[in-house]
């Protein structure tokens, strides 16, 4: 009878062959090409430039034909014909990407130098009375726009919180009948012009008489506006809310309004805040509406209910199409307060669902 | 009665109706909340159609297709045939423009971007998507404007035998090859979003399926990627085209509004909008002249009401993972 020792069986197993993993082999002439190919195109397309061509000529003409070029040498050398077509793809690709990077960063970038020289405290506390387009900037300032954009849009998010997130709740929570027709008319509606929006308010309420131009007004043309951001990102947030933890809840014998204010509300809390500030980042800059009902004021006015009522978007409308240096000026302190106040819901947006997520990764 | 009727069970009914008086308020509010917006929608439809129905009245059908804007009383006629062309022109091309930028930025974050640079990509689109079209107009007008004249120029220059690119003002402002420039900054983050929804539920076996046979990532998107999402795509490019239809305060600052329909000239230095028509004219309106804006009204809102719906029908068809 023999036995085996396991351990003497095989004495020398077969060693792990060098080449056991070729998708980890690094070939130096595949990296050299490809780094060649990514750098050599920026070369050239500096050089024309240099020898006297438009920016935007040597980018179209040299650059990209130089670029798709070797990245077709290159995408050949790597994987053969595949690599070819390959190569054209992500050339393209990572092109127009930066084209949409480099539209926002100027875009943003712009704003805030330009609006930055603009900024100072009693631009931002001050109202608008007595000032003209050729009053230097160290007298007057847009605060009575932001009281007037926070009462606007604090009235309108009052109204549209509620019925956004009913609707939201009647989406995802109850087996009604309608629910394909809300939902397909609800992203119909987060088309709706706005000054759509702005002219339904007027015909409705200031061309029967019912009032003059006035705040409440305003306020109520952003509802339709702000109505369909509320009820989509509520709607995907509730959504997000595992279906167990409903049936659980309803299994052990709560009843569904119970069910949801305990279980599913609070689970997706988070996601409820973020949809009420993407809404309020949605309407704030939001412009023809308000031309149309509220109209500007050069005073500061709390009243919504009395007297026209001036927002950050038409203060930087009325100052935008001047000839004067600080009227644009003001028009751009303007852009950057209300790219401020956005930027302001959107991180607290982020910060709100950032737990959830830094959870998830943890498990 | 005859004589071997078994004892017959009655259907039962499946439906559970709410017991507790919690639960039929709490069905109740949210039905009636829901419904609102129905209602809202017929209320925007009957309130514009109540007003504007002078200016139907009195213009007929020549005032979608004919092409005079005269509000002197004793001449009075409204049409708006070359600022619904323009309008149509400008979010053509601004769409144009937009789709390959989108569906490069969404290819990019789904399938090309690790994940921090992903997730970068992601917020800037969500940021460009958040800013108010004011101050788009405002960067439209003051710092990209004169940047977009010097291409006009180019093409104008260059390519100039092309009858898209003639111009015979010498001026190339305020151009809709400029105003869709604009619009399409404005629509990149809209459709960009749907794509990268649409791509990053895309079945990953699939995906991967190919790329194991040997495929390589054009033919994984032209034969996997492409075939599958194409209707979601078209759904994001539609929604986008809605939301360049109606833009207003923008192409206002960046568009020459003439009453002259500019064919497909882009870079002649006279186009059309009616969302912004609507804004240019409504300060010094009398009031038939209102009436005449609020038909423009509800043309922008039945035209954008109807491109929305069928996208946001063919979206929600493409995206059966949102039950």
């Amino acid at each position: 009878m023999e036995k085996v020792n396991p351990m003497q069986a095989d004495p020398s197993p077969v060693a792990r062959p060098k080449k056991a993993e070729p998708w980890k082999q690094v070939s130096i002439s595949a990296v050299a090409s490809i780094v060649l190919a990514s750098t050599l195109p920026i070369g050239i397309g500096l050089l024309s430039m240099v020898l006297g061509l438009r920016f935007e000529i040597a980018l179209l003409t040299v650059f990209l034909p130089t670029q798709l070029l070797l990245g077709v040498l290159a995408g050949r050398k790597i994987s053969g014909r595949r690599g070819q077509a390959d190569a054209i793809l992500q050339v393209f690709v990572v092109f127009f990407a930066m084209t949409v990077v480099v539209l926002l960063v100027s875009v943003v970038w712009s704003v805030i130098e330009r609006g930055s020289a603009a900024l100072s405290w009693q631009f931002i506390t001050q109202n608008n009375v007595y000032i003209s387009g050729s009053t230097s900037l160290e007298y007057g300032g847009l605060g009575h726009a932001i009281i007037g954009t926070l009462l606007v849009v604090a009235l309108s998010t009052i109204v549209t919180v509620p019925l956004g997130i009913a609707t939201a709740i009647y989406l995802t929570e109850t087996r009604g009948r309608t629910r394909s027709t809300i939902r397909t008319l609800i992203q119909a509606l987060s088309g709706l012009p706005s000054v759509v929006a702005g002219l339904f308010i007027y015909a409705m309420f200031i061309a029967s008489g019912l009032t003059q131009y006035v705040g409440w007004a305003g306020s109520l043309a952003l509802i339709p506006l702000m109505l369909p951001t509320v009820t989509r990102v509520a709607e995907e947030s509730l959504l997000l809310v595992p279906q167990e933890l409903r049936n659980g809840a309803l299994a052990l014998g709560s009843s569904a309004w119970r069910a949801f204010y305990l279980v599913t509300m609070p689970a997706a809390k988070s996601g409820l805040i973020t949809a009420i500030l993407l809404g309020i980042a949605r309407i704030i800059g939001e412009t023809a509406p308000l031309l149309i009902t509220t109209f500007a004021a050069n005073n500061t006015n709390y009243n919504l209910f009395s007297g026209s009522i001036a927002t950050l978007p038409t203060y930087l409308y009325t100052y935008i199409a001047s000839n004067f240096d600080t009227a644009v000026q003001r028009a751009w302190g303007a852009a950057l307060v209300i790219l401020i106040l956005v930027a302001i819901l959107f991180i607290a947006a982020r910060l709100l669902t950032r737990p959830k997520a830094a959870k998830k990764a943890g498990k | 009665m005859p004589e071997n009727s078994a004892p017959t069970v009655e259907r039962r009914s499946l439906r559970a109706k709410p017991f507790s008086k919690a639960d039929r308020r709490f069905f109740k509010t949210t039905t009636i909340a829901a419904n609102s917006s129905i209602v809202l929608v017929s209320l925007i439809f009957i309130f514009l159609m109540f007003r504007s129905w002078p200016a139907f009245e009195s213009q007929g059908i020549a005032y979608i297709f004919g092409s005079t804007w005269d509000n002197s009383p004793d001449n009075f006629v409204l049409q708006i045939g070359p600022m619904l062309w323009g309008s149509i022109l400008v979010s053509a091309v601004g769409v144009m423009l937009a789709v390959p930028m989108a569906i490069s930025i969404a290819y990019f974050i789904v399938f090309m971007a690790n994940k921090r640079l992903g997730k970068i990509a992601t917020v800037m689109v969500d940021l460009l998507a958040a800013l108010p079209s004011v101050v788009l107009g405002l960067w439209g007008l003051l710092v990209f404007s004169p940047v977009a004249a010097g291409w006009a120029e180019m093409l104008n220059e260059y390519l100039g035998f092309i009858p898209i690119f003639q111009n015979s003002s010498g001026n190339f402002l305020r151009s809709p090859f400029i105003a869709s420039w604009v619009v399409a900054v404005m629509i990149v983050p809209i459709i960009a979003s749907v794509t990268r929804e649409i791509f990053s539920q895309l079945d990953r076996e699939l995906i991967n399926a190919s790329l194991a046979l040997g495929a390589g990532r054009w033919s994984t998107f032209r034969r996997v990627i492409m075939p599958t999402s194409s209707s979601g795509v078209v759904g994001g490019v539609l929604l986008g085209l809605g939301r360049a239809l109606g833009e207003t305060v923008a192409i206002f600052f960046v568009l020459n509004l003439v009453f002259d329909i500019n064919l497909f000239n882009v870079l002649e230095d006279k186009g059309g909008s009616v969302a912004s028509m609507i804004l240019a004219k409504f300060g010094e309106a009398g009031q038939e002249e209102v009436a005449g804006l609020m038909a423009a009204g509800v043309v922008l809102f039945v035209v954008t009401l109807f491109v929305n719906m069928v996208a946001s029908y063919i979206v929600s068809k493409a995206q059966p993972w949102r039950k």
